[in-house]
């Protein structure tokens, strides 16, 4: 009997942890066939990658908490790519310095970008629009209006220093010589360049400064606690005092807050602004949450599980390009992923949620 | 769970230090652009050269589209492989790729650039993109200039012409729209009425040469500069009823292209010589690792005129990409 309860929490254990486990599968798998994949260097790509994914997947997080779905982020992306980038030409066209220009055009897309989740928010909350409708129109909206300001071109002559800023790293060492903090030390001969080794991307390190935030958010705080009482039952919610109007127009605009900063990043990284910027990682960030463990009906998920989610998106991608495996096998094993989850959602939670009651 | 985090740990230890290096054959590594027939065929080309010197040629995933957003993931996960000593690629902008290439450039592998280049291409003179030993390419302003002087002796030197680009921040489309331009100044009777750019999106081609033909209904020809833009024109000619009417000029002898052209769709095409550019890289490239060899900053390969006349010519056979 004790050996059988013993095998039974070993079993619970591996199922509730699975995604972890997976992620962990993946990376092993992938060190071993393929070349140098568990080097600094590479693992750093996978977090720079993942940078959208990751970004839309944390505000895509708080929206299926509460049993809604923002399609709208796949587009905020480009619309907060093309803004930003926008506005950083024409003010640096217009004498600014390239670090005034930067600065601003990111805050005004970010701030642009609350917008539309306000827009999205109030026809659920408030005029009762179906989730999976208000945010379908606003994500062609945001294409519409983002191919309207760069007028149909990728925006270009942006800031010089913003490649070095989007491809820049935290800490600079040169092992036994220089430890620079932010800028890359310079005057290095080649030999020097070589043995330089980058630690923590910038883009990585910015979004995971908001996502950390976030995630206290979710877990922590009252905010968090409501948004799952939302998901849970959104009557007894309003009963227990919620304002559950305003704090979904809060969630949305939270979501759209989130894919404008990917926008930004997007303009960091890759020196333009283009208004399908990001569309194709709408799915890719539904399928993370999911993964993660939130349950389209509401009421559950976590960050941590959104960002494994992500994870493992990122790693089996880098993964197939050091194996020279073509990428849209990708497509195929994520849905598979996809799958499993729902099924492990499915059947997984009456043996956890028991075991639970008896402790 | 912490024990699992720790365990976790240990497993990538120990991974990382059975990690072996291999040193045998030269690598050198070839990054395309996106996935269409002119890169296959430079891949083809390389394949060649790099079997006959017997050196390993590692071809990256064809990015989907073109852009840095698909090529710069791919490209830095194959860089992170550590192991190539030599990478020949085709930056898909002339701004966006200089940051990323640098910071390759200065981990230690050289690089040449193929097909598009980075800045304004003249790696001779001071600059934050004079980094790569060499471009290797066609010279996209004389092709340019070539179509403008083709389209003209087929228009008997007078009427409206309209330029389909692709994208304002790509090397080589706009080396072909300038030369273009100023090819079409030369003759005082050739108007350029418009140019319009559609991302290598072949509907939004097709709608722009439709609307091009409605405020034009005496446009005489339309040059497509790559496959996209020149499929998305013709779509348009034809169901506007103009096919003939309207001449179409074209950029890259891919099979579709020729079978088009053989259909009487298009009238003109540009060929280059990606299998040759391909073939180059890698002999460069070969002769720079092991001699130490100064490659010329910038290897430019000539180019070849389709016309319905020469289509089936055996000698034109060569310079179809397969």
């Amino acid at each position: 009997m004790i050996n059988y309860n013993k095998t039974r929490e070993i079993g619970i254990n591996i199922l509730r942890r699975w995604i972890l486990i997976f992620l962990v599968g993946e990376i092993v798998f992938f060190s071993i066939v393929g070349t140098n994949y568990l080097s600094l260097n590479n693992l750093q790509n996978i977090l720079v990658a993942s940078t959208t994914v990751l970004l839309l997947a944390t505000g895509e997080t708080f929206v299926i908490i509460t049993g809604g779905i923002d399609l709208s982020i796949g587009f905020m992306v480009g619309f907060s790519s093309v803004v930003s980038a926008k506005v950083m030409v024409d003010l640096w066209a217009a004498g600014f310095s390239q670090t005034l220009a930067i600065t601003i055009g990111i805050l005004t897309a970010l701030l642009l970008g609350l917008i539309p989740g306000f827009i999205n928010g109030f026809l659920v909350a408030k005029l009762r629009v179906p989730p999976f409708i208000a945010t379908f129109g606003m994500y062609g909206i945001a294409y519409g209006f983002a191919e309207i300001i760069c007028n149909n071109v990728p925006v270009h002559n942006l800031p010089t220093s913003l490649g070095s800023l989007g491809h820049g790293y935290l800490f600079y060492w040169l092992p036994g010589k220089i430890l620079s903090f932010l800028s890359k030390p310079e005057n290095l001969s080649r030999e020097e360049l070589k043995h330089l080794v980058s630690i923590v991307p910038n883009v990585t390190v910015i979004a995971f400064i908001f996502i950390g935030i976030f995630a206290f958010i979710l877990a922590k705080t009252k905010f968090g606690q409501h948004t799952y009482a939302i998901g849970g039952n959104i009557n007894a919610a309003e009963r227990a005092g919620v304002n559950v109007k305003v704090h979904l127009i809060k969630v949305y605009m939270i979501s759209s807050f989130f894919a404008s900063l990917a926008g930004a990043m997007y303009v960091l990284q890759f020196i333009t602004g283009r208004a399908p910027a990001g569309s194709a990682r709408l799915l890719d960030a539904v399928v993370a949450v999911v993964i993660g463990g939130a349950s389209l009906s509401g009421g559950k998920g976590t960050i941590m599980g959104t960002v494994i989610g992500a994870l493992i998106i990122g790693v089996l991608e880098i993964g197939l390009v050091n194996l020279s495996i073509p990428t849209y096998n990708l497509h195929i094993a994520v849905g598979c992923i996809l799958i499993f989850a729902v099924l492990v959602d499915q059947f997984s939670p009456e043996i956890i949620h028991k075991e639970e009651e008896i402790r | 769970m912490k024990k699992l985090i720790i365990g976790i740990l240990l497993i990538c230890l120990v991974l990382s230090f059975v990690s072996v290096a291999c040193a045998a054959k030269l690598k050198i590594a070839f990054m395309p652009g996106i996935a269409d027939p002119f890169y296959f065929t430079m891949e083809k080309g390389a394949k060649a050269k790099a079997a006959e010197l017997g050196v390993e040629l590692i071809v990256g995933e064809y990015p989907k589209a073109w852009g840095p957003e698909y090529q710069v993931p791919i490209l830095k996960a194959l860089v992170a492989r550590g192991d190539i000593d030599l990478l020949f690629t085709a930056p898909t902008s002339t701004e966006a790729l200089i940051p990323v290439l640098k910071e390759i450039s200065d981990s230690g592998i050289p690089i040449i650039t193929v097909d598009t280049y980075l800045g304004d291409g003249d790696y001779t003179k001071p600059s934050n993109y004079n980094f790569p030993l060499a471009f290797i390419g066609t010279d996209n302003f004389l092709g340019g200039q070539v179509v403008a002087g083709q389209l003209a002796l087929m228009l008997g030197g007078k009427g409206k012409v309209f330029l389909e680009n692709t994208n304002p921040d790509v090397s080589s489309v706009m080396g072909r729209e300038l030369g273009f331009r100023a090819g079409i100044k030369m003759f005082p009777d050739m108007e350029l009425v418009g140019v319009e750019y559609c991302l290598d999106v072949q509907e939004t081609a097709a709608a722009q040469v439709n609307a091009a033909l409605l405020k034009n209904p005496d446009l005489g020809a339309v040059f497509g500069v790559n496959v996209f833009s020149a499929q998305g024109a013709y779509q348009a000619i034809t169901s506007a009823g103009l096919e003939g009417a309207v001449k179409v000029a074209t950029w890259d002898a891919t099979e579709t292209l020729i079978e088009a052209l053989k259909r009487g769709e298009v009238d003109l095409i540009l060929a280059q010589m990606p299998a040759e550019m391909g073939a180059l890289c890698v002999e460069w490239g070969f002769k720079y690792l092991t001699e130490g060899a100064e490659i010329p900053r910038k290897v430019i390969p000539g180019f070849f005129v389709f016309t319905q006349e020469n289509v089936n010519d055996p000698e034109a056979q060569k310079y179809i990409y397969k």
